[in-house]
């Protein structure tokens, strides 16, 4: 894999102007990506996330500071040059009537083709490949009103492909999409980078898909923004500062996020393997904290896949069918 | 995935449906012509009465609804693109009525100076001018708002609003004005296909010429802006500057148009809408040679209409088109309820 940094962001300050003012939303950015990554922006609501990548894009003008692609400045790429370089795809939907998704994508190559917009024979196989690497070949002569949110977003994703440009922001790429297409896209996104060797910067609120499959994450904390692979920042702790709330919880071990409950006890588990498992992940989402010592109240697992679970307590002990009415008991 | 071979099949088939209304609208008329006169007329020589009423008058009036129809129509498509509304035509900006401003004020304005005979139909330079001036202001104004702000459906608004004013300046100018002036401007407001001279024909056919030109330049532009303008600008587009270009033109072909015709409605809202659903298409490399056309098809076809074939009478030529165009329109909004999609 090549080391070459594509994207660098130095002292980029992102905002707006008002009344002549300028208003930045957040602190200079100082972060960058290199060929064959996929980088996801992480934080809170509001923190800036979309001006970043908007700013990026050169949608919105940087209040300061410079964003560099390909050693050079973006500012000094006329307007074609930087979309040879650089592509954007935002949760906007485009829906417009008769367009197939073949259309959809040759848009991509706007950049490339003359003033009139005539495709090379070039230019359509390009489309053409897009479409196979996103798995849209067969959608290619649908219109774009007929086909799913998620199908319209990989024709979309397919569109600043056929852009061939190195840098690709993709700004919330995933929302309202349900969770098999989130992972199809992000999945395609991560093939992508290494593929194309190009760099694909995408926000997101998926903390999840985020640490399975960026390769990098850059994460706007309110007094930083932290810079590194998922599994740095866990172990430095920085997701940690991610959640104000007192109510959410981040668990280092496993990057999974719990809800605080009331506390209401300890409780041991006796049993083995996928039953013990789930067991002891429904006390705990119940609010108990569970031991690895013995406690005087403790549950048994089955034995077998049609036993029922026995909540112990000294001499007695009762029966429950499924862990729903042991929950139930339990919190009564 | 090509869909080469069947396009051309509609633009043959189309070509020949426009030829024929074309011939059709000359050989209809208040004098009834045998079709075999008229072609002699047309293409070697036959009586000179024959001649004259061919060469004349209904030629001139055949070209000139050609014209109207690719003119109305193309810039009707632009603003539809550019503002990504259905609804949009080519009268949004408030061009027709900074026009009919500037007649009411020649045909209104100055009753005690011009005699209504003066004034009768549209072959009077003063009105045109008037007509001209009154669009051109509007037009000026409009691409001068439109580069200050940022947001594309402001200019719309502004449009509409703008045309909402001056129709109340006019409002105001008729409540007060003679009957006989009320009535010609009135005439002027239904709109007239028959009226030009040859120098005014050769006049409208350049300015509109310039117009189409300029549409030509839009088209890379026009498939960008199906995006919305934001993705339009990260696929490279400069939006200020098309949009521009966009609206120049659209001022131009809808400018000279209602100068020289009058403001004919619903054209250039609906023939759009006929030709996307002909071609099934999006891309206005096909759509701006199809609308060509499409639009002058339909104002042959009424123009026609208005003739009332077999009758001396002619109808006002702005109630054919409604006529016609309405239900395209209404078609338009219940088939969007279904789809959801913008154009």
């Amino acid at each position: 894999m090549n080391n070459e940094i594509v994207l660098l962001l130095e002292s980029l300050i992102i905002g707006y102007e008002k009344g002549g003012h300028n208003i930045p939303v957040y602190l200079p950015v100082n972060a960058s990506g290199r060929k064959g990554e996929l980088i996801a922006v992480i934080g809170r609501n509001g923190i800036g996330k979309s001006t970043l990548l908007r700013s990026i894009a050169g949608l919105q003008k940087p209040l300061g500071g410079t964003v560099c692609i390909n050693g050079k400045e973006s500012r000094e790429y006329s307007k074609t040059e930087l979309a040879q370089n650089l592509g954007y795809v935002s949760t906007e939907v485009v829906k417009v009537n008769n367009m197939r998704v073949y259309d959809l994508v040759s848009l991509g190559r706007f950049p490339h083709t003359n003033w009139y917009g005539r495709m090379k024979q070039s230019d359509h196989d390009i489309v053409l490949n897009c479409l196979e690497m996103t798995g849209m070949t067969a959608l290619a002569d649908m219109l774009i009103t007929e086909i799913s949110d998620g199908e319209r977003q990989k024709a979309m994703i397919a569109r600043v492909l056929a852009q061939d440009a190195a840098v690709m922001v993709m700004d919330e790429p995933t929302a309202f999409l349900d969770i098999t297409s989130r992972y199809e896209i992000v999945h395609l996104m991560h093939q992508l980078a290494v593929e194309k060797a190009g760099t694909i910067v995408f926000s997101t609120h998926d903390l999840n898909i985020a640490l399975n499959q960026a390769d990098k994450i850059w994460l706007m904390l309110d007094d930083d923004l932290k810079e590194g692979s998922p599994e740095d920042l866990m172990l430095e702790g920085s997701f940690d500062k991610l959640f104000s709330s007192p109510e959410v919880r981040f668990n280092t071990d496993d990057g999974s996020l719990t809800i605080k409950k009331e506390e209401r006890g300890r409780l041991y588990v006796e049993g083995t393997g996928r039953l013990r498992h789930w067991t002891e992940k429904a006390l705990s989402r119940a609010g108990f904290s569970i031991t690895v010592e013995k406690t005087p109240r403790y549950i048994k697992t089955p034995p077998g896949k049609n036993g029922t679970w026995v909540l112990a307590n000294g001499n007695s002990s009762r029966e429950y069918n499924t862990i729903y009415d042991l929950l139930r008991e339990l919190t009564a | 995935m090509d869909n080469t071979g069947k396009n051309i099949i509609i633009f043959t088939v189309l070509l020949v449906i426009t030829s024929l209304l074309f011939l059709l609208d000359i050989f209809m008329g208040s004098v009834s012509l045998k079709i075999t006169d008229v072609l002699k007329a047309l293409f070697t020589t036959s009586e000179p009465e024959i001649e004259m009423i061919v060469l004349r008058f209904r030629l001139p009036k055949a070209i000139t609804a050609t014209v109207v129809g690719i003119a109305l129509s193309i810039s009707g498509l632009q603003m539809q693109t550019l503002f990504r509304n259905p609804m949009a035509g080519p009268y949004v900006l408030g061009i027709s009525s900074g026009a009919s401003l500037g007649v009411a004020f020649i045909i209104l304005g100055f009753s005690a100076d011009l005699s209504p005979e003066n004034l009768r139909g549209m072959g009077n330079w003063s009105v045109i001018a008037a007509a001209w001036a009154g669009a051109a202001a509007v037009m000026v104004l409009m691409l001068w708002l439109s580069s200050k702000l940022k947001d594309i459906l402001t200019v719309l608004v502004i449009g509409i609003m703008l045309a909402g004013g001056i129709s109340a300046i006019v409002t105001i100018m008729q409540y007060f004005s003679h009957e006989t002036m009320l009535k010609a401007y009135i005439v002027w407001t239904m709109g007239s296909l028959g009226n030009l001279t040859a120098s005014q024909l050769n006049v409208m056919l350049l300015s509109v010429s310039a117009g189409i030109v300029i549409s030509l330049l839009s088209v890379k532009s026009l498939n960008a802006l199906l995006l919305g303008e934001n993705y339009a600008a990260t696929i490279g587009l400069n939006v200020g500057l098309s949009r521009l270009l966009i609206l120049t033109g659209t001022s131009i072909l809808a400018g000279s148009i209602t100068a020289f015709c009058g403001p004919i409605g619903f054209i250039g809202i609906a023939v759009p809408h006929v030709t996307r659903l002909i071609f099934r298409s999006a891309d206005h490399r096909i759509l701006l040679p199809g609308i060509f056309l499409t639009g002058s098809s339909i104002m042959l076809l009424s123009d026609i209409v208005s003739q009332l074939p077999g009758s001396d009478n002619v109808l006002p030529v702005n109630s054919v088109t409604a006529m016609i165009g309405i239900p395209v329109v209404i078609w338009v909004v219940l088939r969007n309820r279904k789809y959801q999609g913008v154009l």
